[in-house]
């Protein structure tokens, strides 16, 4: 067989599905490598016998119907993956599959359930639990995330998030606790006082992070840089002098989980996504409202007018100034209300630092979801699943060091980023303050 | 600008008159002798930190009640403080000095190599081999209070299954875990259970997200553990937000009483394994006093109370007497060396 046999091959596939002949050829081998993988780490380890049991019921209260836990052998299973991987390899590269990307994504999901079973064998696993806690970990994420596309889709690369983040965080939980314990306020109505101490510190350092880099033009990683080493130092003092000192200041409680009625008695589906509080609803509607916004309304096309093009946007008497203010304000209220996700719908009390990077993750996330909502967003929720899973591995005592385990969720985004994603383009005016003539 | 640094500059002299006028205050009568001075640098977290500043702090009251020495302390706002308040201390003809944290112990050591008149006491410090004579690390032998923390956590468990896990993977955050498994080991030798312990290999990889805490202890909640004693500062009070919401989970505090240093908590708290620097500073300042004060380290256990399991408080009517028994036995056989902690 001439190479000039094999590039003619590919040509063919490649006429038939459409994906470039390199691709499919690389995308081909690449099936065929995950099965031989799985046969070698884990399908060759496994004894006849074994027996893998993935529950599926969440743990503690939960309206969802109880289901049966799926208990099956290891070995069979694990050899049944390494088949229908090598069956798609194959088929990839003798005919070609049309929807590569989404061969490649069931592809991985089964090399990860592969991995899974193999790590729970005569053992048990909580599958549920280990979707759930990924959506959990995914949330802050993706809401520094949107602050992200907020800002950059009108051109103000916003880096403050982490900061923006960590006040939010402080604020919520001083306003939240100032109502609940010094007022005497119900739980309710100081949940909701807390979050919106949140949303607008927020909306302040937005507002901040807009005078320095529009009105002022400086540099916005610097600007941002800033805004971020201040909210360290101010939230680090306040913290010490204010909330160590008056506990009572440092403890607004926490959204109740509720359930959706209906819906969360779904197995499975239910748990994970039916029965959350009320800041992880706030998110799913979030992004339809903000998917909705930016590319269904005049808001929305003005804006990214502004990003890709603010001179053309000036020329057809948009105010770019004022767009980009409202626009890095929204930004940072998406960041506080990150923040306030992390106080109200999680841990109830702020602690120094306690934002420890999910707002540059969040960063990652938008660049990784292409600057739209719905892709940060299941970026947000890879790796959040990767966090999870990496969790779930260490306490199945896998024998992998625990830094290798940490490092899962960035080895995940760059295997990602660079092979799947492809290139990532920003709106073309970002992180350029604009002049006006 | 101006103001900023005048306020300040008047904050420092308030602190530096109360710090010197404290002491005077009570100067005892029939001591004509100059008394023996002592004082405390905190680290940035402050005296009232509820934590190991406050605990140290605790510890240098009760020698100035127990041993007659006057005690003071100068907080640390910041890093660059630590030199400087030590200089104070030691200007002003202190005979001791204690300091609190890790971070201090480069200031501490070199302190200690300029003034070999004076005592120096760092708490969680380590010089490496060569310690100069007049300067002592207290440290904590926490594996012994970690092993009767994990053989009450089996003692306690309904669900057969506990749980643990780390910050970072270094041997301050290990020596817990690994205490903790060996007396789960321990209880179920000599009871022929078969309590496991899960997350021994769990890191989230920093101190400081309580959100992490809070999914690390879910996560491990789903696999069905119902104690779980978190390693990892501050991150441990997101898993105790989590054991809040599931009932009938409890939490094993480190460091402190957390019943005390996190008073909101103290309902789903089992115990916690304390580092008791409260013994361990008297301890030294006595050292200091008599004359025995040597060089080196001096670390809490069990025996000098240096370590020791918090009281049970709410839990105290749940933990049956034979299991209270149980534990005096092992701290006795821990102290006599019968009984090995796993580290």
């Amino acid at each position: 067989m001439s190479a000039n046999f094999v590039e003619r091959w590919f040509s063919q596939v490649s006429e038939r599905t459409g994906v470039a002949p390199r691709r499919a050829a690389i995308y081909g081998l690449v099936f065929l490598g995950v099965s031989l993988l799985i046969f070698a780490l884990f399908a060759t380890s496994s004894q006849a016998g074994q027996v893998t049991t993935f529950v599926l019921n969440p743990s503690g209260e939960t309206e969802a119907f109880p289901v049966p836990s799926l208990a099956f052998p290891t070995s069979a299973a694990l050899y049944l993956f390494v088949l229908v991987c090598a069956f798609v390899g194959g088929w990839q590269l003798a005919r070609g599959f049309k929807r590569i990307n989404l061969v490649l994504g069931g592809i991985l999901a089964l090399f990860v359930l592969a991995f899974l079973a193999w790590a729970a064998r005569d053992n048990s696993l909580n599958l549920t639990g280990l979707l759930g806690s990924a959506l959990l970990r995914a949330v802050p994420i993706a809401l520094a995330g949107l602050s992200g596309v907020l800002c950059e889709r009108s051109g103000v690369v916003n880096i403050a998030i982490e900061g923006i983040m960590l006040t939010g965080a402080f604020f919520s939980a001083l306003m939240g606790s100032l109502a609940a314990n010094i007022w005497g306020w119900s739980l309710w109505p100081s949940l909701v006082f807390g979050l919106a101490g949140g949303l607008l510190a927020g909306a302040l350092l937005g507002l901040l992070l807009a005078v320095l880099s529009v009105r002022f033009k400086i540099d916005q990683i610097i600007a941002g840089t800033a805004i971020n080493i201040l909210s360290m130092g101010i939230t680090s003092f306040l913290s010490a002098r204010i909330l160590t000192e008056f506990q009572r200041l440092n403890n607004p409680g926490i959204f109740p989980r509720f359930s959706v009625p209906g819906l969360a008695s779904i197995p499975i589906i239910g748990p994970i996504f039916f029965e959350q509080n009320l800041l992880v609803y706030a998110l799913f509607v979030l992004l339809f409202v903000i998917h909705i916004m930016l590319f269904y309304t005049r808001w929305g096309l003005r804006t990214r007018a502004v990003g890709e093009h603010p001179r053309a946007a000036d020329t057809l008497g948009i105010d770019v100034y004022k767009n980009r203010y409202i626009n890095v304000m929204l930004g940072g209220m998406m960041a506080g209300l990150g923040g306030a996700f992390l106080i109200l719908g999680s841990v109830g009390r702020f602690d120094e630092m306690m934002t420890a990077g999910k707002g540059f993750i969040g960063l990652a996330a938008m660049v990784f979801g292409k600057w739209m909502p719905f892709g940060t967003f299941g970026a947000a929720l890879i790796f959040g699943f990767a966090d999870a899973l990496q969790t779930k591995l260490a306490i199945l005592e896998v024998p992998i060091p625990s830094q290798f385990l940490l490092m899962a969720p960035y080895i995940v985004t760059m295997v990602i980023l660079a092979g799947v994603v492809g290139e990532a383009k920003p709106p073309a005016a970002d992180g350029q303050p604009y002049e006006k003539q | 600008m101006r103001k900023w640094y005048l306020s300040f500059a008047t904050l420092m002299i308030v602190v530096v008159l109360l710090a010197a006028c404290a002491p005077a205050a009570e100067e005892p009568t029939e001591e004509p002798a100059e008394p023996f001075m002592v004082g405390q640098v905190t680290d940035v977290g402050g005296i009232d930190d509820k934590s190991f500043n406050a605990t140290a702090w605790s510890g240098m009251e009760a020698a100035a009640q127990e041993l007659g020495v006057e005690v003071a302390y100068l907080e640390s706002q910041q890093q660059t403080d630590y030199a400087v308040n030590l200089q104070q201390f030691v200007d002003e003809g202190y005979n001791m000095v204690v300091t609190v944290g890790f971070l201090i112990t480069d200031d501490t050591l070199a302190f200690a190599q300029q003034y070999p008149e004076v005592y120096f006491a760092g708490i969680d410090q380590y010089y490496g081999e060569e310690v100069p004579a007049n300067l002592m690390g207290l440290g904590f032998n926490t594996d012994e209070a970690a092993f009767m923390a994990g053989y009450l956590a089996a003692g306690m468990t309904q669900t057969g299954v506990v749980g643990t896990f780390g910050g970072i993977e270094i041997p301050p955050v290990t020596i817990f875990m690994v205490a903790y498994a060996a007396g789960v080991d321990y209880y179920n030798a000599q009871h022929g259970t078969d309590v496991q312990v899960l997350g021994l290999d769990l890191f989230v990889g920093n101190f400081e997200s309580t959100d992490d805490g809070r999914r690390a202890a879910e996560d491990l909640i789903a696999e069905g553990a119902d104690i779980i004693m978190p390693v990892a500062g501050p991150v441990g009070l997101g898993t105790a937000a989590a054991i809040a919401e599931n009932p009938g989970t409890m939490l094993i505090g480190v460091d402190t009483d957390w019943c005390i240093s996190a008073e909101e908590y103290c309902s789903v708290t089992l115990t916690s394994v304390m580092k008791r620097m409260d013994n361990t500073v008297p301890l030294a300042i006595e050292m200091a006093m008599n004359g025995t004060f040597e060089g080196g380290y001096l670390n809490g256990t069990l025996d000098n109370e240096g370590v020791s399991l918090a009281p049970f408080h709410e839990f105290d009517d749940d933990i049956s007497d034979e299991l209270k028994a149980e534990l005096d036995t092992i701290r006795e056989g821990i102290i006599a060396g019968t009984i090995d902690t796993g580290w």
